[in-house]
Order: C-alpha cells, then structure tokens, then sequence
C-alpha cells in the first residue's frame, strides 16, 4: 500500500509542477469612497469596468476635468451612460473629488 | 486571512489619494505612501492604487538594486477583465494580417524554435511620477515607483515574424493581449508599431529573472521594447498583426501622447493641439535608500544607493549633492554589465555633520550630454507624462 502511494505521488509530481499555474484571485479592495447624491449613478456606471480607487487616486479635478472623463467612458470605451447619467456622475465627482475650478 | 481583517486591512489602502498642490511648477512625486497588507498573486504588499484592473507602485527601497525582483515589480492594466488562468495547452501567439501565412505557436514552440535572446531592460510607465505636475495632470497619480529593471529572455519579434514570411507591404505591427473590457463594443488595448522600429532588442520574452514571468505582469508572454516607455510592452500577448496601414485606434491616438513641441509642454489654460506618442525614455535617477523616513546618526557613514537609466544611450555619471544643490559629487556607478538598457546601480558615501533636516539630491547624466533636470524647471502636460526631475530625499540626522 506504502509503496503503491509512493508511487502515485511520484507519477503526479511532474504533472503537479506542470499546473503551478492556478487560477489566480485578484483581491478585492473597498476603497473608501465619499457618499452623498447621485453616489448611486456613480457604484452602478462607475464599477463595472473599474474600482473606485481609480477614480480617488485622479487626484482633486477641475469639472472640466471629470466631465472630460465621463466622456471619455462613454465616447472612446463606449460605457452605457446616458446623458443625465453623465451630468450626474459629473456633478458628483466634483463635488467630492473637485478642485473648486470650472475649467 | 479571514474577509472581516481583509476588509479592516484594504481600509489603510484607501488612503492613498492624492492631495492637491497649488504650485506652478512641477515638485518631487508623492513620496512615501504605505504599501498596502493586502498582497496580489505572486507579488508582495505594494502602494495599491486600485484593485481591478490593478495598479501596484514598488516602494522607493525596492530602487536600491539594479535588478527588481519579480514579485515587487510594478502592474499597469487597463482593462478590467484579465484572465485569472491560462491554460497553456490552449494558449497560442497568433501572427496574421499581411504575412505569406498566418502561423500560431505554443509556448513551447516559442521557447524551442527560436533563437533565445535576453535583454535586461528598463520598464517604465509614461506617467510613473505624474503626481509631481501641478495643477495635477490626468491620471493615476503615481509616485516614483512605477518603474522596474528585469533580464527579460524570449525570441526575436523579427524572427517570429520571419517564419510566417512579413509581405514587402506590411508597415505596421498590431499587439493584442488576453486581457478585456467589461463592454464587448470598447477598443482593445491594442498597440501599433512601425516596421521601421523593430530592432533585434524588440523580444516576445517568457522569462523574467530566470523565472516565468508574474501573471500580473503578463503571463506566459510579454512584448519588450528597450529603451520605450511601457504602454507598447504588452502583456499576455496573442496576437501579432501585419497591416499596410496605420488602424486607429484609441490607445495610440489619445492616449500616451504629449505635445508635439520643442519643450513637449504646454499650459492648462492653453493646449497644444499637435500632439506625439511617448515613445522612448529620457534620462533619470532615483534614490533607493535611505528614504524620507530615514533616521542617521551624526558623522555616521551614510551610504546613498540608488539607480540611473535611459533610452539605452548609456548613463555617463550620477552626481549627488548634499547642500541642496550647490555642490554635486560623482557617485560609484556599478560596471554595466547588464547592457545599456538596464538600471545602473550607484552608490555615494558621506557622513553627515550636522543635527536635522538633510537633503540628498542625484542627478544622472547621459553619454549624450543629456542631464535630469530639476523638478521645478519641468514644464507641464496635460497627461503628465515623462516626468525625471532631480530626486530628492529628505532624512533626520540624530
């Protein structure tokens, strides 16, 4: 018995070391985020294709700025935002996330 | 670790956004931000800026040798959805579009049907340091660290183009990766380069330091360029695309773009419209050790370590000064042996002679005459790109 486990566990080594290669987990960050009006247009819209510490980590933005961003969303990667939706997540990142300037 | 302390533990990440300067000019980056407790696959805790797609920043001690370890090494993805497996029984490097015949290679074959080169080379995003611009510059506001210095082994990218036989009309190369977006109708982080800036340095490498390469840094096969900023370094590479002309696209037309001008500057208030790719590094030194939380005793020996680099020009000499820049001395540079497009090691040793606050300043300078400026004398873009001011550390002498 000894000697027939010795010998599976040699037989699946190399096939072991062939498969080091698992599926790998990315951990999950909470960035902490500032609550306030329109933050859900901001978790439904914003999340699905980046976490919330891509947008903190902008730094503090004219609202030119974050509209240019928004736009850039729906624009060049071609995110499902309509245009109220868009004046709402602007509205919101500078809010929160502005440096106080128009432009 | 148990989801309650992950959570309690990711909270000290989050800290890392960016505050606002009020200054004109350009200043040193961020300095200093906390690595985070939550480590990534294959990676060790690094300054965590976001989780999906991942961007990780190295801590500046990780810059006081010349070659990063793979597990501290930097990640820039753009796409959120980047495979978490590759099956490599699956996995192919697919070269199409205007070549005598369209060819796919296993990894294997990758290894085994091709001459293999090693490069040891500078990999460099084109906004690592943009939280030194003020106003603050788009973009994720790195700090000094989004950079690192691997031997990269693979093949030629001429000879595997080669075997599928590139057509006379074939102008332009297209790179695809594995990663994706989160909507099937955004572009691709695809990238174009002429068929006039393939060199024999330009290897599709599936080793980094002797080792597979991190799947967060592009498992099983990645593009390296020498001596180019990283946006063209694609990772997970499967795709190789010969085209008679330029295809438009996003990532090459708007992003990683900087004026097209003597001084590639311009003001907030008044942009440049013509604008030009990144494309290759210019000269810059960081200071490895000792940080700006360094404490040293008074006429102690206090040795400065750091790395230099370039386009592949070659560093001529790291100077460092003490008094603020009023006098510069030549650091100890290492002998080179890892080619002109890797990190050289310095080193400076001086003891300090006064209680307080000490500066300490390097400067590179390359076989071409060409010097790092200081920070205030860079002049702004709006992407924040190719920041290499002066680094600057500050300690404590007790």
């Amino acid at each position: 018995m000894y000697k027939y486990v010795l010998t599976m566990v040699l037989t699946l080594l190399p096939l072991l070391a062939a498969e080091v290669k698992e599926d790998m987990q990315v951990p999950y960050i909470p960035y902490e985020i500032k609550m306030g009006k329109h933050f859900d247009a901001i978790q439904m819209h914003c999340l699905t294709c980046h976490s919330f510490g891509y947008i903190i980590n902008q730094g503090a933005q004219s609202k030119a700025f974050w509209r240019g961003k928004v736009k850039k969303m729906v624009v060049a990667f071609k995110a499902p935002i309509s245009d109220e939706d868009s004046a709402y997540v602007t509205e919101y990142l500078f809010k929160h996330y502005g440096n106080g300037k128009e432009k | 670790m148990l989801r309650r302390d992950f959570f309690k533990k990711s909270l000290a990440v989050a800290g890392a956004a960016a505050v606002g300067s009020s200054l004109e000019a350009a200043s040193q980056p961020k300095n200093g931000q906390k690595v985070s407790e939550v480590a990534f696959p294959q990676k060790r805790p690094m300054i965590t800026y976001s989780d999906r797609p991942p961007l990780l920043e190295s801590p500046r001690n990780v810059f006081s040798q010349a070659i990063t370890p793979n597990d501290q090494f930097f990640v820039r993805w753009h796409m959120p959805e980047i495979p978490t497996h590759v099956d490599l029984k699956e996995y192919r490097l697919k070269v199409n579009g205007e070549v005598e015949k369209e060819l796919s290679f296993t990894l294997d074959e990758l290894k085994n049907e091709f001459e293999p080169v090693e490069v040891t080379a500078v990999l460099q995003c084109g906004g690592n340091g943009r939280s030194a611009y003020s106003p603050i510059a788009g973009g994720i506001q790195w700090g000094n660290g989004a950079v690192g210095n691997a031997k990269w082994k693979g093949a030629r990218l001429r000879d595997v183009l080669e075997r599928a036989g590139i057509k006379k009309e074939a102008a332009w190369i297209g790179f695809n990766g594995l990663d994706n977006a989160a909507y099937y109708e955004t572009p691709n982080f695809v990238r174009e380069m002429h068929m006039e800036e393939l060199d024999d340095h330009v290897i599709v490498a599936y080793e980094m330091n002797g080792e597979e390469l991190p799947y967060l840094n592009g498992y099983p096969v990645r593009l390296i360029i020498p001596g180019y900023y990283s946006d063209s370094w694609v990772k997970m590479l499967s795709n190789l695309t010969l085209t008679t002309s330029y295809q438009k696209l996003f990532f090459m037309d708007v992003a990683y773009r900087i004026p097209d001008n003597d001084c590639e500057c311009e003001t907030p208030g008044e942009k440049h419209g013509e604008t030009k790719p990144i494309t290759t590094m210019n000269v810059k030194s960081m200071i490895g050790y000792p940080t700006n939380d360094t404490k040293v005793y008074l006429n102690s020996h206090v040795t400065v370590r750091g790395v230099a680099f370039d386009q592949g020009k070659g560093i001529r000499e790291v100077l460092v000064s003490i008094d603020k820049g009023k006098t510069w001395e030549q650091a100890i540079l290492d002998d080179g042996k890892h080619g002109r497009y890797s990190f050289r090691e310095f080193r400076y040793t001086f003891n300090p002679s006064k209680y307080g606050k000490q500066s300490i300043m390097t400067k590179a300078i390359n076989k071409a005459g060409e010097e790092q400026p200081l920070a205030e004398e860079i002049q702004w873009n709006h992407g924040g790109y190719k920041y290499n001011g002066i680094d600057t550390v500050t300690i404590e002498v007790v």
